[in-house]
Formats: C-alpha cells, sequence, structure tokens
C-alpha cells in the first residue's frame, strides 16, 4: 500500500514528525516513539503518552536522515506476521513529497485493515501537523477519545511490559 | 485545499473511478495491465491515468522500464477530514458523556458531575475504584 502527499514545509521538519522521541508523534496517532537508535536492527516501540501501552514494535531496517526511514512492525494486539513499512521523503519545487508504503502485508489480515485504514490517516495528518502545527479538528477529538475510553478497548497482551525496549525486538511475548 | 477540486475532477468520470477500483484490487499493476480492461486505445486510458496522478489518487513506480501503479487514498483521506470535524465532535461528546453517565452510576449515590468536555477528569478518573478495568 502507499499513501502520498505533498507537504509545504521543510523537510528536517517532516523527518522530526516521524523520528521524534521528546513528545508524542501527532501524524502517527498520538504514539510516543521509543527506540534505542537508528541503526539498522535498533529497536522500535511505539506506545501510549503515558507508557502504559505498547502498540506497535519494530526493528529499524535502514535510516538515512532525513530522506529515507524502514522498519519492520507489528501490531501488538494481534498475533500475524511482521511486515514492513518505509516513509520516504523528497524535495519536490511544490513542497517536500513525503510517501508511506507498506510491504509484506498478508492480505485479509486485521494487520491489512488497519494499514490500509492507518496509512492514509497518518499521512493526512502528517502534513496538517507540518503545516498548521496541529492535526485536524476531528483528529484531535479522536486523540482525547483514546485518552478516555483507549484503555477500556486495549487488551493486556498490550501493556508495556511485555514489550521492553531491547534487543532483540522480537522478545516480546504475546 | 488547492488540490481538492482536481480530485473531485478526477472522481467525477466513470472510467477513471474504475480504473482506481482495478489499481485498488491489484497495488502495482502495469499501465498495459490497467489498458488491457478497457476498450479504448492505451493512449487514451494512459491520459485518464495521468489525470488520477494530477490528482494524487493515483502514484507511480518506475521499475525497469515498467510504470507500477498504486491507489493513494490520501486525497479521499482530507477530504474526509475536511467535512466531518463537526461528526466526529458530536460523536466524542457522546461518547465521553456515555463514559460520565456510566461511572457516575457505578460510583452510586456520590453525585458526579458529568463532565461536558472529554478532557475533563480523565486523569483523575484513572486512579478511580475502576482501576483495574479502566487503568
Amino acid at each position: 500500500m502507499v499513501s502520498r502527499v505533498v507537504v509545504k514545509g521543510s523537510i528536517e521538519d517532516v523527518w522530526r514528525e516521524i523520528t521524534k522521541t521528546d513528545e508524542p508523534q501527532q501524524a502517527i496517532f498520538n504514539a510516543r516513539m521509543h527506540r534505542l537508535g537508528l541503526a539498522p536492527g535498533s529497536p522500535i516501540r511505539m506506545r501510549t503518552p503515558d507508557n502504559r501501552y505498547t502498540s506497535v514494535v519494530g526493528e529499524i531496517l535502514e535510516a538515512d536522515p532525513p530522506r529515507k526511514l524502514s522498519h519492520t512492525m507489528k501490531f501488538t494486539a494481534y498475533d500475524e506476521p511482521w511486515c514492513k513499512v518505509t516513509y520516504e521523503l523528497r524535495e519536490t519545487p511544490e513542497g517536500v513529497e513525503f510517501t508511506l508504503t507498506s510491504e509484506d502485508v498478508v492480505p485479509g489480515t486485521k494487520t491489512a485493515k488497519d494499514m490500509e485504514r492507518g496509512g492514509p490517516f497518518i499521512v493526512g495528518t502528517l502534513k496538517a501537523v507540518v503545516e498548521n502545527g496541529r492535526p485536524p479538528l476531528g483528529t484531535r477529538l479522536l486523540y482525547a477519545l483514546f485518552g478516555l475510553i483507549g484503555p477500556l478497548l486495549t487488551p493486556k497482551t498490550c501493556r508495556s511490559e511485555h514489550w521492553p525496549l531491547e534487543e532483540p525486538a522480537r522478545g516480546g511475548r504475546s | 485545499m488547492e488540490s481538492m477540486g482536481a480530485v473531485f475532477d478526477a472522481l467525477g468520470s466513470a472510467t477513471r473511478r474504475r480504473i482506481l477500483d482495478l489499481v485498488k484490487a491489484d497495488p502495482g499493476c502495469t499501465v498495459g495491465e490497467v489498458a488491457a480492461r478497457f476498450d479504448v486505445t492505451r493512449i487514451a486510458v494512459m491520459h485518464q491515468i495521468r489525470v488520477l496522478e494530477e490528482a494524487q489518487l493515483l502514484v507511480s513506480r518506475k521499475e525497469g522500464r515498467r510504470r507500477r501503479l498504486y491507489f493513494n487514498a490520501v486525497p479521499i483521506q482530507m477530504i474526509y477530514d475536511r467535512w466531518t470535524s463537526e461528526l466526529s465532535a458530536l460523536w466524542a461528546s457522546r461518547m465521553a458523556d456515555l463514559k460520565y453517565r456510566v461511572e457516575s452510576r457505578s460510583e452510586g449515590r456520590k453525585g458526579t458531575k458529568h463532565g461536558r468536555n472529554p478532557q475533563d477528569g480523565v486523569e483523575g478518573r484513572r486512579q478511580g475504584k475502576h482501576r483495574g478495568r479502566v487503568a
């Protein structure tokens, strides 16, 4: 699956939105990125802002700041195969062309469904965040709702204690 | 949004919508494969593909001599965002109301006031008696 948008902003700002660890990534479901570095093999954990739940785990495949970030991933809520996501940033006269590609997603899985909905959401939200400084209103409300009822809907397998930030990335259990 | 007009124009043609359906069902298909599904000339199909690319509804990637096509849902996502904010607000406030009503009921006769703002009291309530379930 491919999701692409042209963002009016600097390539560094776009890069920061998908790699920053000092605050939640508003473009990516308001998740907070935990990682040890950007070297290939380094683990990534996407966690709720309060750190209690880990939604996505992965391992860096390639990082070429500020042009390319590629990592494996899986949703902790599902016992499904790993897939791969790649973010590509390219400067054009119109702005930064931002492309999110997912590969090796098994058709028909819950992962596939989430990726199909999540890809355009992430890319569209990132554009708004870089250009306007915040996500669209509907998305902000959605995030407020996550905080409110998310914990009620999150399975216990997603608790961060099951998904420590350490090598190897696949050390967690579901 | 400057490009939204191009998106609506692109979606205004049944042929172009069919091209989107074909590409969505078969991500990475080639221009030739798409053209083979239509009775019109390849040139005509390529023109429609170009319109879809200009509206960002299709993304193409060169792979050797071939051009592979992918459906890009982002422009549609942005149309959705543009017109659903009020709906989301309504939905969010109803969900918040429901949560507070359920909580105040289970807290019994303490007379917990119903919050209106989805952000109100989230942190405080997490420490409440539903700890095992809510937190």
